[in-house]
């Protein structure tokens, strides 16, 4: 009897040895150790055993069936192993071929400027002004300061439609419309980001171009705070280091009038390319409304002052992304546009 | 505006001030100095004379010379190609080291084909003088000085009259008084607080005039004559002709060279008449003439009514403050002169100027506008220099005619307002100091009030604001400390309308669009096509630079077709565009948005890609609607089939009640021929952003089972499935909470012309669990009513 059992032993090991699927794990399970297998049948045989003999009769037999179960499992273990590893072999990705797409599409670098500043003036407690671009002379000229017979209004220099009528050339009559909607009463805080056109046409010049225009009217407001404003602009659009500096110049609509530039961002002030070796870079035109101007708008001068500024949106544009030439924001080349996604 | 640095010396004492420091300083006051430039450049000149003269024996055209470089240098042997050497002759010399920065060299010991040549002599070109000023002779040769040239001399280009520096001044459009050296050297002398000498003319024994004056027009205030008789036209001296080239000017002769140099000085244009060539002795300004006259550019000119012109008994001698006339024009032998200093109006001067394409530095002024009140002092100077430089032998008195009033500009102003404008703490000491050095006149009121007088030639100054500039710009920005407005607290921010425009974009951009961004005007050919939403009347300018943006455009679809032509002729391919911009026509004013879609979306690159179709075009749609929070049963959407932009089985109007506010669909495929299908979306964004939505409020998630039941239907080809849903949402009860379409059929399994639809129906009740008989009810209704409506047999 014990003579069989070894060799049900030796027999059950050689057969585990060669399985290799799960169903011939099961099959040998089922042919060693299901309740009709012989080694199970011993097991029926041990009370017709003497009593001293089936405590050691039923402990061999016990480890034969361990020792079987044991070497099953890890067989189990091993088949599992080998599948989980053939599985992930199969699974091997070339991870560097083209993905799903969730491209994100990128903003105009137009509209990018005039967000960010949007963005930047809002934080300031300032709205934004918009109004149309065919305009009466009324408002782009004559309420900003510019009579009738000034070289400004020159045919040659604007778009007209008809004697009163034109294409804005600023968007500073948005300023107008929203003075005199302020019937004289103050503050007013706002930008106007816009559309203007002008018979011109160069590497810095298009026919159409974009301006931002800000303007401040309440009791007490003088040039500190026009310095102050600005450079918090420049701070906020070009980095915290920026310095501004103001410099005389002229426009109808302000008194005194200033060109301001910023430290150059790309040198930061030691002379480049960009800045011309000045360390400087003109961009903003500014300067504390004209009393004619407060006045024709509807603002009583001896209570009121206010500032005004305005930004060429391609120009700045051009200075942040290096851009060459301002035609490029009008061909919409899709190789150019996609370079601003990240903005 | 050029300023030479030697004349503004003349005028100014610039002892010590380098013209670095000069340009920052006007720059800083408003003058901006676009650039220096040097008339001349070089180092190490000296001048010599040639000794000896020898053909070089390597050579057709070059020469050795011995030069006599004076007793310093000795005599020097120089390799020389110049036509022109010859013994005797003085030349400028650049010795070895010489830095010549026109030509870019230095001049170096050189060993030219064999021979040892020790210098270079010059011309003017290579020390840098604009060839404009030289003679074909002296660009092709080497310069002959003057016999009298002192061998020797080492600071050449002193004796030549070339080391004089050049300012470039942008002279800005207030500041008229600026196109004047005299007005800049006032400048200067109150911006360093130097003395500033401006040189009262002499007065001679002046006889009587024989001219009268006058002027029919407003547009000529003042006008007046002063005749110069028995002159000697020649060459004017060097130190002239170098004034004039410093100042851009080629010198012509004595006589018209002292006329542009006083109005350099002054700023006031002078005219001058051949005096034996004038019929008569009454000079009239007028502005009723018409007819063509001939000018001194020998060219014809067809006059208006309204152009200014000056007669002399009657017959039109000058287009005033434009160009003179032929017929009256001086020439080498004029003896007699009659000179014109007037004050016309700018505005009238540029009007004529712009029609006839003619301009000038006269008119320029004009335009610009001149000091009215020193044209007795500007004849007096040129009579002066006509004595000195053209042997003028009678001087006559001016006869002028003025309408103008005695200058009584009085500007009221004080010192706290020019402090609170320009947020300083200026004394008063310092601001009457900084006016006073302006040469206004301060006469104090009260200790803060005062009254400003300003100088005649300081046209541009009127108000109080304008001194608080003065202050400003000559004490310095630098004055100003940066302090943010104190003012009442505003929240500012985005508008309901930017606020929804903004996310629109960024909801677009995240979608993988990418912004464009096209011009306003458009041609008339373009703005004919894909006009749906707008057929308002363009605008048309009435001076276009080009027909391609001569009229304000419609609407931006033709734009947006245009890009993605020039997209697909430069190889790019698969677009996703969209633009938004206000559009103006005449009774139209609002924004639109257009989305383009053309190609294939690159799921993963090329290796799955699917072409764009009215299905992508349309969920954009969808999405932006969505977005919005528009319902879909706030809008109907009815096929646009009658436009031949758009593909007639494709394409959708949106309408919210009578009114159009949106077009989605593809373009019409036979003008889509070349870039292939495009499907586009446009919407009227100002009515889109105006519908009125109600707020959110969430709403309880059933707690009780959903029950799903599919169903599907035959119908005729043309049922649409949107029209079926609504009929069967309105027929299914509350408990319909949702339908799905998963499968549509057309084909050779079902008959002609009609189409199976199949849907999944999902049931659920908010306060109870449901039965089969609730479903089968609902299910009843909808099968019957689809029956009654569309038709629709159920399929089993």
């Amino acid at each position: 009897m014990k003579e069989r059992l070894n060799q049900i032993h030796d027999e059950a090991l050689q057969e585990i040895d060669n399985i290799n699927s799960m169903d011939g794990l099961q099959v040998v399970r089922n042919t060693y150790l299901s309740k009709k297998s012989e080694l199970m049948q011993f097991m029926g045989k041990m009370k017709d055993l003497k009593n001293e003999e089936r405590a050691a009769f039923g402990q061999f037999i016990n480890s034969i069936k361990n020792e079987i179960s044991e070497k099953l499992e890890h067989k189990r273990k091993a088949l599992e192993e080998a599948k989980l590893k053939e599985k992930l072999e199969k699974e091997v990705v070339d991870f560097t071929l083209p993905s799903f797409s969730y491209q994100k599409g990128s903003k105009h670098p137009f509209q990018i400027i005039v967000d960010q500043v949007s963005e930047i003036f809002i934080g300031m407690g300032y709205d934004i002004a918009e109004g149309p671009e065919v305009e009466l002379d009324f408002f782009n000229f004559e309420l900003l300061n510019v009579p009738k017979d000034h070289p400004a209004r020159d045919m040659q220099d604007s778009f007209y439609i008809d004697e009163t009528h034109l294409m804005r050339s600023q968007t500073s009559p948005v300023q107008a419309h929203v003075m005199l909607k302020a019937e004289g009463k103050g503050p007013i805080k706002i930008i106007s980001p816009g559309k203007v056109y002008r018979r011109d046409d160069d590497a810095t010049h298009s026919h159409q171009f974009g301006q931002i225009e800000g303007l401040v009217i309440d009791k007490n407001i003088n040039m500190g705070n026009l310095l102050s404003t600005l450079e918090l602009f420049a701070k906020s659009m070009f980095g915290e280091k920026r310095e501004v500096r103001m410099r005389s110049s002229y426009f109808p609509f302000t008194e005194p009038s200033v060109e301001a530039d910023i430290s150059c961002f790309e040198c930061g002030g030691k002379g480049c390319k960009l800045c011309k070796g000045t360390g400087w870079i003109e961009i903003l035109g500014a300067g504390m409304v004209h009393p004619h101007v407060l006045e024709m708008c509807g603002f009583d001068t001896k209570e009121y002052q206010g500032f005004a500024f305005g930004v060429g949106i391609e120009r700045v544009a051009m200075l942040k992304y290096g851009i060459d030439h301002i035609r490029k924001f009008y061909t919409n080349d899709k190789r150019f546009l996609t370079q601003f996604v990240k903005e | 505006m050029l300023a030479s640095y030697n004349l503004l010396k003349n005028i100014v004492d610039l002892d010590g001030i380098s013209p670095k420091e000069i340009a920052d300083k006007l720059t800083f006051a408003g003058l901006e100095v676009e650039g220096i430039e040097y008339l001349a450049q070089a180092s190490n000149l000296v001048i010599g004379q040639i000794l000896e003269v020898q053909n070089h024996p390597d050579s057709n055209h070059l020469h050795i010379l011995k030069v006599d470089e004076g007793e310093k240098y000795g005599v020097e042997q120089i390799v020389c190609g110049a036509p022109n050497v010859r013994v005797g002759l003085k030349v400028i010399v650049a010795r070895p080291g010489a830095k010549l920065p026109a030509k870019d060299i230095v001049i170096c010991k050189s060993t030219i084909r064999g021979v040892e040549s020790n210098g270079m002599c010059c011309a003017l070109n290579e020390l840098g003088v604009d060839k404009l000023y030289l003679t074909e002779a002296q660009i092709n040769g080497i310069e002959e000085l003057n016999d009298d040239a002192p061998v020797g001399e080492e600071n050449v280009l002193a004796y030549l009259g070339l080391d004089d520096v050049v300012f470039d001044i942008n002279v800005l459009a207030n500041r008229s008084d600026c196109l004047a050296l005299y007005s800049i050297a006032k400048e200067l002398g109150s911006l360093f607080n130097r003395k500033v000498n401006i040189p009262t003319p002499i007065k001679y024994d002046e006889v009587d005039s024989e001219f009268i004056t006058s002027s029919d027009t407003e547009d000529c205030p003042q006008f007046s004559i002063k005749a110069v008789k028995g002159v000697v036209t020649k060459p004017s001296p060097l130190w002239l002709q170098r004034a004039l080239m410093a100042e851009g000017i080629r010198s012509i002769n004595n006589i018209v060279d002292i006329g542009n140099y006083v109005m350099l000085l002054t700023g006031q244009p002078l005219h001058m008449y051949d005096m034996k060539k004038l019929k008569g002795n009454k000079f009239v300004v007028k502005n009723n003439f018409e007819g063509d006259l001939v000018a001194l550019d020998e060219k014809s000119y067809h006059i208006e009514n309204g152009d200014l012109v000056v007669t002399n008994n009657d017959v039109p001698v000058c287009l005033a403050g434009t160009m003179g006339l032929l017929n009256v024009a001086i020439d080498d032998h004029t003896i007699d002169i009659a000179i014109e200093a007037a004050n016309f109006k700018g505005s009238t001067v540029r009007k004529t100027g712009n029609r006839l394409g003619l301009s000038s530095e006269s008119s320029a002024r004009f335009q610009k506008g001149i000091n009215p009140y020193q044209d007795e002092f500007v004849l007096d100077l040129t009579a002066q220099l006509l004595v000195e430089l053209a042997e003028a032998k009678v001087v006559c008195k001016t006869v002028r005619y003025s309408t103008l009033d005695e200058n009584d500009t009085k500007i009221e102003c004080s010192i706290s307002y020019i402090n609170s404008r320009l947020g300083t703490t200026f004394t008063k000491e310092e601001i009457v100091n900084v006016l006073t050095r302006l040469n206004i006149k301060v006469c104090d009121v009260d200790g803060d009030n005062f009254l400003a007088f300003p100088p005649d030639y300081r046209i541009d100054l009127k108000c109080d604001a304008d001194l608080s500039e003065e202050v400003i710009r000559y004490i310095g920005f630098g004055a100003i400390k940066s302090i943010l407005p104190e003012m009442p607290t505003t929240t500012g921010g985005y508008t309901s309308f930017q606020q929804k425009r903004l996310n629109l974009r960024n909801l677009l951009i995240n979608q993988g669009f990418n912004e464009v961004l096209t011009y306003a005007l458009v041609s008339p050919k373009l703005n004919d096509s894909f006009v749906v939403l707008n057929n308002d009347e363009p605008y048309v300018i009435l001076n276009p630079m080009t027909v391609e943006h001569s009229i304000t455009r419609r609407g931006l679809v033709a734009s947006m077709l245009e890009v993605i032509e020039y997209n697909i002729a430069h190889q790019q391919k698969d677009l996703a565009f969209f633009e938004v911009s206000g559009i103006d026509t005449k009774t139209q004013v609002y924004q639109e948005l257009c989305v383009c879609l053309n190609g294939s979306k690159n799921i993963r690159g090329l290796l799955e890609k699917k072409p764009y179709d009215f299905y992508d075009i349309h969920g954009v749609m969808e999405a932006i609607f969505n977005m919005l929070g528009i319902d879909k049963n706030r809008y109907k959407e009815v096929r646009l089939e009658d436009s031949k932009y758009y593909h007639p089985g494709r394409t959708t109007k949106i309408m919210m009640g009578k009114d159009i506010i949106g077009v989605c669909g593809q373009v019409h495929p036979t003008l889509s021929k070349d870039i292939g299908d495009t499907y586009i979306l446009n919407l009227n964004l100002t009515k889109l952003f105006d519908v009125r939505v109600s707020s959110t409020k969430m709403s309880p998630v059933s707690i009780y089972p959903s029950v799903i039941r599919d169903l599907a239907f035959v119908v005729n080809k043309n049922v649409l499935a949107g029209d079926m849903i609504r009929t069967m949402k309105k027929n299914g009860k509350s408990i319909v909470k949702d339908i799905q379409i998963f499968d549509v059929y057309q084909g050779e399994f079902l008959a002609k012309d009609t189409k199976s639809i199949a849907f999944t129906i999902t049931y659920q009740d908010d306060n109870k669990t449901l039965v089969d008989n609730d479903i089968s009810q609902a299910e009843q209704s909808i099968i019957s009513a689809l029956l009654k409506e569309f038709n629709a047999v159920l399929r089993s």
